[in-house]
Parts: structure tokens; C-alpha cells; sequence
């Protein structure tokens, strides 16, 4: 399972990258309490941990992007502080994030050589070993970027890293979206940089991956790190109670009997290649909670069913009436009303002030004969600004003004208490938001569910998927791994849906 | 968290005793200041008339303008094309009688523009691009069909004198252009249609996501934006007794600078008709100074692109971080 043990020995001298007493609070909130590890030359260091651990504020701080509150960074033993991006990189520290950076329209060449530091860009026959390094042998440097495949790309983003010299390689959730073939074209790439002696750290949700690829991994737990052992003496079962610590009591929702009846049918609804099939009934006042990781499908299912994928397939009804999917519009005015979990971009409208979004998409319900009626409006303004716990002088002031919790149920407040509403639809309800705002996010989404509204939702998040869903369902790679009906959701199988799936125990 | 502690001086809005309204308010009462000091025949009746009855035309096809903009969709850049050759079909119509040419010629400028509207909201099209190829068909089909002379009254035309004539001391556009901004105005602010445009032009894609009729909204702006054409074509038409293709001259660009120095933000989501019949009246008061000084026509072209250049400069400065309330 772990190939390369050999070429990991040779390197295990001093540590490459120490991490000492890392903190930092974001407000009230504690993202890194304490925090140390190592990270040998030559080694794939996997960091673990379910959304909101701390992984990703750690590979922000270790890549520019965030100041630590306290706590010490040494690389090769002397003691660093990167201030900007540009500064980790000069300390040879690269990030490889899962969304790439890259410009498809330009070639493979420049966009390695793209914001390079000015006398620092690499020859072409330097770029041309790095490519041949990572295999990309067939890969010229006058290629069009967007016309090769996604893990070709994905390389080349690796590539770019390399070209500027680093000898720490952070890649998160590299896999995400790419096919069994393109990560085998990773992982090559990844032992190989090992052996080199550049130290790799490898942010995943998917165990068997690290399993497969990585020598020790550190687990971390709301902020702290939990350990970092050698993954030789892990299994999946240690890894998962690892992560989970000691759960408190699974605070699953009380689960109520299904009325037999079914107020919305999907049938066979796919978005290839991303989401293969997916059925489902709901019944009225059920919720439905869709747990997978990124790229798993379940935001694509939303997606579809909310009308915003013009190219989905398949079937969907709402009291025996079929969809015609791929207008948002369409599905409104059938009863199915979506929320995105992009708030800014789709959700939102940030320049506009709170009142004026919490009434944006129904106006028209707030008129006669075309004409606003304003005592209609204020109603409706007043009672939505209750649901959120807003402070209603701020009512004028821009939403985008608020914290990103507070944004967060401006937008659920507006999607809720809209006729006629059959299905509530929400992607990652509480992205973003903390803990109490959380709670009270939920306590409306139930209250929806309470007066007769089906809901169905995605989360990345365990703890909302138990403590929300009537039932769950798990998604993996564009498929459903399997349903729960909510007592007999366990987090422990759940989790292990989510991160490796049913048949992928050997990806890679 | 609670959501009383931020402090309101965190929130990142500039305090609103700057803004848009007031920088133009500004220019204009310099504008004015100059003009009485420097120009002697300024403040005279007829004079405030004649600012008033330049503003009338470019100041309704303004308000039609701010729809689009409002709506995030820019601009429609045949507007001068369709006035143009919504004033030569009026007086063909006027054959059919005085009511049934107005409101024939009102459609006209409706279907003309709402059709690109149309292909803007259905394609996700550029307006830009759609607008000045449907300019380029426009002036290609009127030209092929009026053989490219001028068009007079149609034979036992009624008289249409009067769409020209003074009431009570002013041009009759100029009560048309205070009714087209009044209503433009109680449209934008009271109506579904106005307010859902608004939300529109704050993002297409939380409009789109939000289930609002995107398409019929981009249709209906441009189709508004028609109407303002239609009646502005009647009352050019009217005024000329001819009409050719030429007689737009630079009404586009004249509405559009209207729009932007009345301080409607180009990127959509904010903004009032009133402010675009301000700018109208601004950009048509610095004309008659420049005028009255005897500035040479390029001369006058150059101060006033400096005008209006610095006004649009100065709102577009302002306007980051302000907020439709």
C-alpha cells in the first residue's frame, strides 16, 4: 500500500517544514488552536479533517493568505513569516488549489511562465524537463491549455509550481474533479516529486487516496490537531474515529413517519459527466439531506431540479405535473424554489439594501394590477427581517455590509414563506456561517418543513446532514452510495460514503 | 454572533452627504452661476425656453434609455436610427388620421427596439453588438424602401401643427417630456416591472437564480425604451415636416451621455429617471452658454465632451460603495 517507504527513508533527516503553536481566531471563532506538526523532504504528508477542522485556515497560513494570530513557521529551521502569496513562494512554498488558475486560452508555456517573478522565468528546455518530469512527455509547451484534459491541466498547475522551484507542494483536494485515469496521472506525478526529495502535503477528503499515496498524516479536529502518525499503522476505521473524536450524542432529528404520500418525484435525473442517476420521492414536510463532498453530484442534482442546468436529463414532477427542467423560472412556477450556495454570485444582491433583497425575487406578490402596494411590502419586509433577527434599523443598509452568516438568512428568509412552494431546495444552507447562526438557519428551514414544505438539501458537513435530514442520502462521484432513514444514519458509515464511495476503496 | 455589535462606521459606506445627486446639483448651479455672470441674455424668457425645448427630445428618449441601463443591458445604440425613422413613418401615417398615426408610431419604435431586446435577454447576446448590427439593417431596409430621400406629410394629412406649436408659452414637447419623466419616473419606482428591473441590473445571475422573468424584462426595457422613441420620433417629426434618416444626427449619444451625467451607474441597478432629465437639461444648458458666448460648433463640442466626461467620472468615483435604498 505504501510503494515508495524506501525513498521516503532516504530523506528522513531534519524536517523540511515545522509548524509550532499555530493559532488564529477568526472573531469569536477559533479556525487553529495550537497547532504543530513537521513535514519531512520526500514525504506526502496528508492533512485530515471534515469541513471546518482548520485544514484549509492552515494552508492559507502556510501559503500567504492568512496571518496566524501566534505561533512560529521554520523552513529547513529558519523561522518565516509569509506575508502575501509572493512571499511563499520566494520561500519555495506552492499552493495548487482544487479550482485552477489557469488561462485556458493561452499555451501550456505561458501559462507556466505566467506571473513568474521578472528574471526568474524559466528557459523553455528547463519547462520542457519539468513537463517530461510529471510524464506530460506528449504534452508540448505550444499547446492550447483548454484543450487538453482536466487532469493534464492539473498537472500543469503542479508544473507551474515546480517551475518556480518550490520545495513545499500544498495540493488540495487535487482529485476532486478529475477521472480514476487523470489521477493516476497525479499520483505518478506526486511519488515522483517525493522522491525528488520536495515535500508534498496532500489536503483530501478521500482515504483511500491517502492510504494509497501518503506516509504520515495529521488529523485535525474543530482547530486542533488531533496527531500525526504514520499512515502504515492507520486503517479507515482509525482515520474516521480520528477525525470524529468523541461525538456527542448523535443529535439526529427526531424522525417522524412519512405520510405516504409524494408531492415530488425525480426519476432518472442526470447531469453527465458529473451526475450519473439519481432518483428520489419526497413526501410533504420531509427533509432530505444529500451529504457529499465537492464534485460528489449533489450540488449537480440541485442544481438541475432548481432549473439553473439547461443541459440535465430526466424527470421530475410536482403533484403528478412534470417540470420541463432548465429554467429557473419553470421550476419556481411549478413549487420548487432554489437557493444557491453561492450567495454572492447567484444568491444576493450585494449593493442592494436588506430590505430590498428580502422582497427582490417576489415582488410581484407584493402588488395589485402591477402596481407595488406598499403596505404589502413593509409587511412582508418586516416579517422576513423578524425570521432573520435582524436589527430592523439596518434594514437600509447594503446586505453586503453583513457577515457572511447573516447574509446567509437574508437569503434563506427570502427563499422561505414564498407560494406556492411544493419543494424548498437548498445547496449548503449554512456555508459559511457559525455555529449559532447555524442553529438558527436550521430552526427556519424546519418551521418551512413544519407548514408542508418538502425540503431537499446538500451539505459537505456531517454534523448538518444528521442533526437536519428526516433522511439522508450519501453521494459519491456522481452517484448515490446510499440512503438512511435518519435513525439509522451513523457518522461513521456516512462518513466513509462520502469519502471513498462503495466501489472506490483502490482509486489510484 | 450577534448582529448588533458591527459597528456602523465598520460597514464600508461612504457617508451620503456626497453623492451622486449632489455632484451634479453642483455643476449645475455653477453652470448657472457662469452663465449669469458671464452671459447676459441667459436668464431671459425666452432663452430658459429654448433650454428647455432642446432638452425635450434628447430628455425623453433619455428616460426610455434608463430602463436599459437601469436593467444592466447598456444601451441601444440604433436609438437615433429608430427615432429617425419613426418620425418619417408618422408622417406617412398621418394619412390614416392624427390618433391612429401616434399610437401606430409609438409600436413602431416599440417592436424596433423590444425586438432587441428581445435577442439581448433570449441569447445572453451583447447589446452593444446586437443594437448597432440591428442600427446597421435598419438604416439599410428604410433607405432600399424610401429610395434615401426625404419623406413629407403623407397627402390630406391632418394638421399636425400643434405637436410643435407653444402652450402657454412653452413648446408642446416640452409638457410631453415632463409627463414622459413623471410617469418614467412613478413606473420605475412603483411598478413590479420598474422595481424588478432595478433587482435585474443589481445581478443577472441572483435574477436569473431567483426565478425573475429575465427574458420579458430585457424585452420589456428596450420595448419601453420604443415607446420613448416612438413619441420622440412623432414630435422630431412634427417639428421638421420631413423627414430623413440623418435627422437623428447624435441623438444616441446625446440620451446616453443624458443617462450617465444624470448618474444612473452603467453596470445597472441603480439610478432614476429624474436624474437622467436633470442630465438632459445640464448637458442642454452648457449648449446654450456655450451658445450665447459664441463658441464655435466644435469649440462648444469640446467644452461640453469636457463636461460631461468629468461629470460621469466623477459619479462613476462616487458611486463605488453607495447603495440603492
Amino acid at each position: 500500500m505504501t510503494g515508495n517507504t524506501e525513498d521516503f527513508v532516504l530523506h528522513t533527516d531534519s524536517p523540511r517544514l515545522q509548524i509550532r503553536n499555530i493559532t488564529k481566531t477568526y472573531g469569536g471563532a477559533r479556525a487553529l488552536s495550537d497547532v504543530s506538526f513537521d513535514v519531512l523532504p520526500g514525504e506526502v504528508h496528508a492533512l485530515l479533517g471534515h469541513n471546518g477542522a482548520g485544514k484549509s485556515t492552515l494552508v492559507k497560513v502556510l501559503a500567504g493568505l492568512v496571518q496566524p494570530d501566534d505561533g512560529e513557521i521554520l523552513i529547513d529551521g529558519e523561522r518565516v513569516r509569509p506575508r502575501t502569496p509572493r512571499q511563499a513562494q520566494e520561500l519555495g512554498v506552492a499552493l495548487v488549489d482544487q479550482e485552477l488558475s489557469l488561462v485556458p486560452t493561452l499555451t501550456v508555456r505561458e501559462n507556466l511562465i505566467l506571473g513568474a517573478p521578472r528574471n526568474g522565468a524559466a528557459s523553455s528546455p528547463e519547462l520542457r524537463q519539468i513537463l517530461d518530469s510529471l510524464g506530460l512527455v506528449r504534452v508540448s509547451l505550444k499547446d492550447q491549455l483548454g484543450k487538453l484534459p482536466l487532469g493534464e491541466q492539473q498537472l500543469i498547475e503542479i508544473a507551474r509550481a515546480l517551475s518556480r522551484d518550490a520545495k513545499i507542494l500544498i495540493l488540495d483536494e487535487p482529485t476532486a474533479t478529475l477521472s480514476d485515469h487523470e489521477i493516476d496521472m497525479v499520483f505518478k506525478a506526486i511519488r515522483r516529486m517525493a522522491a525528488d526529495g520536495r515535500s508534498i502535503i496532500y489536503v483530501s477528503h478521500r482515504l483511500g487516496e491517502i492510504l494509497t499515496l501518503c506516509q504520515r498524516a495529521t488529523v485535525f479536529r474543530d482547530g486542533e490537531c488531533v496527531g500525526t502518525e504514520d499512515v502504515s499503522a492507520l486503517d479507515r476505521e482509525s482515520i474516521i474515529e480520528m477525525m470524529l473524536g468523541q461525538l456527542p450524542a448523535p443529535s439526529v432529528r427526531q424522525h417522524r413517519e412519512g405520510s405516504g404520500e409524494t408531492v415530488v418525484t425525480i426519476e432518472n435525473l442526470a447531469v453527465p459527466p458529473r451526475l450519473m442517476h439519481f432518483d428520489l420521492e419526497l413526501a410533504p414536510g420531509r427533509i432530505v439531506g444529500l451529504a457529499g463532498q465537492v464534485g460528489s453530484g449533489a450540488s449537480d442534482v440541485l442544481r438541475a431540479i432548481g432549473g439553473l442546468v439547461p443541459e440535465a436529463l430526466g424527470t421530475v414532477t410536482v403533484s403528478g405535473r412534470r417540470v420541463r427542467l432548465g429554467s429557473p423560472r419553470r421550476s419556481a412556477r411549478s413549487g420548487i424554489l432554489y437557493t444557491t450556495s453561492d450567495r454572492k454570485a447567484e444568491g444576493l444582491f450585494l449593493d442592494q439594501s436588506i430590505a430590498r433583497n428580502l422582497v427582490a425575487t417576489r415582488l410581484a406578490h407584493l402588488s395589485r394590477v402591477g402596481i407595488m402596494d406598499s403596505s404589502l411590502e413593509r409587511a412582508a419586509t418586516k416579517r422576513l427581517l423578524d425570521l432573520t433577527g435582524l436589527d430592523s434599523d439596518r434594514r437600509r443598509e447594503p446586505v453586503g455590509s453583513l457577515s457572511g452568516g447573516n447574509q446567509q438568512k437574508v437569503l434563506i428568509a427570502r427563499s422561505l414563506e414564498q407560494t406556492p412552494c411544493a419543494l424548498l431546495v437548498l445547496d449548503e444552507p449554512t456555508r459559511g456561517v457559525d455555529v449559532g447562526g447555524r442553529q438558527e438557519i436550521h430552526e427556519l428551514i424546519r418551521t418551512a418543513a413544519a407548514a408542508g414544505t418538502a425540503v431537499l438539501f446538500s451539505s459537505t458537513e456531517l454534523d448538518e446532514v444528521l442533526e437536519l435530514s428526516d433522511t439522508v442520502m450519501t453521494m459519491f462521484g456522481g452517484e448515490v452510495v446510499a440512503t438512511y432513514a435518519g435513525a439509522e444514519a451513523k457518522p461513521a458509515q456516512i462518513l466513509i460514503d462520502m469519502t471513498q464511495g462503495r466501489d472506490r476503496e483502490d482509486a489510484a | 454572533m450577534s448582529v448588533h455589535q458591527i459597528p456602523r462606521r465598520d460597514l464600508g459606506v461612504r457617508p451620503r452627504n456626497i453623492g451622486t445627486a449632489q455632484i451634479v446639483a453642483v455643476v449645475f448651479v455653477v453652470v448657472l452661476l457662469i452663465a449669469t455672470l458671464t452671459t447676459d441674455a441667459f436668464y431671459t424668457l425666452e432663452n430658459v425656453k429654448a433650454v428647455f425645448n432642446s432638452a425635450a427630445i434628447v430628455g425623453i428618449i433619455a428616460v426610455g434609455a434608463t430602463a436599459i441601463v437601469i436593467g444592466g443591458h447598456l444601451f441601444s445604440l440604433s436609438l437615433g436610427t429608430t427615432v429617425a425613422v419613426c418620425a418619417m413613418a408618422f408622417l406617412q401615417l398621418l394619412a390614416f388620421g392624427m390618433v391612429p398615426a401616434i399610437l401606430l408610431t409609438i409600436v413602431l419604435g416599440a417592436v424596433i427596439i423590444g425586438l432587441q431586446g428581445y435577442l439581448v435577454g433570449r441569447l445572453g447576446a451583447n447589446p452593444i453588438i446586437i443594437t448597432i448590427g440591428a442600427g446597421a439593417l435598419l438604416t439599410a431596409l428604410v433607405t432600399w424602401v424610401s429610395g434615401g430621400v426625404s419623406v413629407y406629410p403623407a397627402s390630406g394629412a391632418p394638421s399636425f401643427a400643434f405637436l410643435a406649436a407653444p402652450v402657454l408659452g412653452l413648446p408642446f414637447p416640452v409638457y410631453v417630456f415632463i409627463g414622459v419623466v413623471v410617469i418614467g419616473e412613478l413606473a420605475l419606482r412603483r411598478t413590479v416591472v420598474g422595481r424588478q428591473l432595478v433587482v435585474m441590473g443589481a445581478s443577472p445571475k441572483a435574477s436569473l437564480a431567483g426565478a425573475l422573468p429575465v427574458v420579458a424584462l430585457t424585452t420589456g426595457a428596450f420595448a419601453i425604451c420604443g415607446v420613448t422613441a416612438g413619441i420622440a420620433g412623432v414630435l422630431l417629426g412634427a417639428f421638421n415636416q420631413s423627414g430623413t434618416l440623418t435627422t437623428s444626427g447624435t441623438l444616441t449619444y446625446d440620451a446616453i451621455a443624458a443617462v450617465l451625467v444624470g448618474g444612473t451607474a452603467v453596470s445597472g441597478g441603480r439610478g432614476s429617471v429624474i436624474r437622467s432629465a436633470v442630465g438632459a437639461l445640464l448637458i442642454a444648458a452648457i449648449s446654450n452658454v456655450l451658445l450665447l458666448r459664441g463658441f464655435s460648433p466644435p469649440a462648444e463640442m469640446f467644452v461640453l465632451g469636457l463636461v460631461v466626461g468629468c461629470v460621469v467620472i466623477l459619479n462613476h468615483v462616487n458611486q463605488k460603495g453607495q447603495v440603492a435604498r
